[in-house]
């Protein structure tokens, strides 16, 4: 008896779920991901996932995206901490170091967390002050 | 941004007909810009390029290891076409390394509490629209081929009846009918060894002439002067030997006029250059004269003691070697080396000796 209702109550969560990935499904084809559908489509099927669903091409644009939007926060936070551990240093720093620039630095160590392991490249030739300039960026 | 100002419109279609490796490049800007807008929206106010383009770079191997693992998964399930819980799957498979929300009730069957697909909802509903900035275009563009037109386009019957008429037509007629090309040369091998020898011949006649009117205007240019001090007498001896005083083989040819032996140049005959010239082909046609009457006196005089040349140059000593007319006579066919050092000017008349023989022999041995 108890087993069946348990069982019971396992067919309805399965149900709740089953509408709750419907819906969530649904919702996706209203929302509109950075990434665009047609980079996801190209690169799914380069790599031979095949699906002529569009909603579950959306569902790994967004995947994709949150992915990103995790790394890039991260990289924030530790942009955000290094700046004040310097400026605890110089108190009297710039207003210009406290822009929040996405560097390398920041990056690697917050995609080591994810697993990915990035260096600097060495071909890339980043000045400290790269992405400083406002009117260079902005425009 | 640059490639979104790319991206724009469909009237110039023509552009995104890329090749494979543009589709590439392509799809990596676009990623580019798209990280970028997600990172601005998360609070970045700039940029370095390395970083850029890493994270568009690690936003793209997401997306093919996301179809790759779901891809796997349909397999496995024995399915070509993915679905919903295959991509679910590959995202949890993506969340492996650094864990996820509700990672011990994976295995209930309840897709919606898998902690990739809570979080991502949350995400959806916590996190703003920001759609793409520019339109994108379905890429990669394939262009349409140019077929060949078929018989049947073009309004032809084929040539042949076993050839379908939904096939591509024919090019025109005369780019591939064979036509048949006679050689209407005809070639005699002894006739044309017998050109060739008389070519050949012409050839050195002309180069004995060229020769020996060089010979005839060094000789007179020459200014040789006999050493002082050398007695009468053996200047006599070594002027009867001298290559200089002989007449050229063929005596409707012009005069060389006769030269002294220099024993040794004098000063002030530095500057004079054509010396050389003269000295280079003497040899020649002494040979000539030596390979045409050959035996008509084979020893007569030699001298008792070698004069020794000394030729000076703008002062400096170019070569001083003591003339050795014994040994030259008694090769008397072949030039000893008169000037050894001077290992060129051997080569010369090494050649213009060749020459002179095989033309020699040429005319013997042709009619």
């Amino acid at each position: 008896m108890n087993g069946q209702s348990s069982h019971q109550q396992q067919n309805d969560g399965r149900h709740d779920d089953d509408a709750a990935l419907t819906d969530f499904l649904a919702s996706l084809m209203d929302y509109t991901p950075t990434i665009p559908d047609e980079l996801v489509e190209h690169y799914l099927a380069k790599s031979g996932f095949q699906c002529p669903d569009v909603r579950l091409t959306r569902l790994v644009a967004v995947a994709t995206q949150k992915f990103i939007a995790d790394v890039a926060t991260d990289a924030l936070h530790q942009c955000k901490a290094r700046q004040s551990s310097i400026i605890k240093d110089k108190r009297d720093k710039q207003q210009k170091d406290k822009r929040l620039i996405l560097t390398m630095e920041d990056l690697s160590k917050a995609l080591g967390e994810y697993g990915v392991n990035v260096k600097h490249q060495e071909y890339y030739a980043d000045s400290p002050s790269a992405g400083l300039d406002p009117a260079s960026r902005d425009d | 941004m640059s490639d979104g100002g790319k991206a724009e419109g469909k009237s110039d279609e023509e552009n995104y007909s890329v090749i494979r490796s543009g589709a590439n490049h392509f799809g990596r800007e676009i990623s580019r810009t798209a990280v970028a807008q997600v990172c601005e929206s998360i609070g970045f106010e700039g940029f370095n390029e390395s970083a850029l383009d890493s994270l568009a770079d690690i936003a793209i191997r997401y997306v093919c290891d996301l179809g790759k693992t779901s891809k796997l998964y349909a397999n496995v399930a024995g399915r070509a076409e993915c679905n919903v819980f295959d991509v679910i799957q590959g995202l949890e498979d993506l969340c492996m390394p650094q864990g996820f929300s509700g990672a011990s009730e994976i295995y209930t069957d309840c897709l919606m509490s898998s902690g990739a697909i809570r979080e991502i909802k949350d995400y959806v509903e916590k996190a703003d629209e920001v759609p793409f900035a520019q339109p994108v275009p379905q890429f990669p563009v394939i262009r349409e081929r140019k077929m060949i037109p078929s018989f049947l386009q073009i309004g032809e019957t084929p040539a042949s009846k076993h050839i379908p008429a939904w096939l591509p037509a024919f090019p025109d007629l005369h780019t591939y009918v064979r036509t048949p090309v006679w050689n209407e040369r005809v070639s005699d091998p002894r006739t044309d060894k017998i050109e060739l020898a008389r070519q050949h011949r012409k050839a050195e006649r002309s180069l004995l002439s060229l020769q020996q009117r060089l010979l005839c205007n060094g000789s007179s240019v020459a200014a040789t002067s006999a050493e002082p001090d050398v007695d009468g007498h053996k200047l006599e001896v070594n002027k009867m030997e001298n290559p200089f005083l002989s007449r050229p083989s063929l005596a409707g040819e012009v005069d060389v006029s006769s030269v002294t032996l220099p024993a040794k140049l004098s000063s002030d005959a530095h500057k004079e250059k054509h010396v050389s010239l003269l000295e280079t082909f003497a040899p020649a046609i002494e040979a000539m004269k030596d390979g045409l009457d050959s035996g008509s006196d084979g020893e007569k005089i030699l001298p008792e003691k070698r004069t020794s040349v000394f030729l000076e140059f703008k002062g400096k000593k170019v070569f001083g070697e003591p003339l050795d007319l014994r040994i030259r006579k008694k090769d008397s066919g072949r030039t000893a080396a008169w000037f050894r050092p001077e290992v060129e000017k051997d080569d010369k008349r090494r050649r213009v000796e060749f020459i002179l023989r095989q033309s020699m022999e040429n005319q013997q041995e042709l009619p």
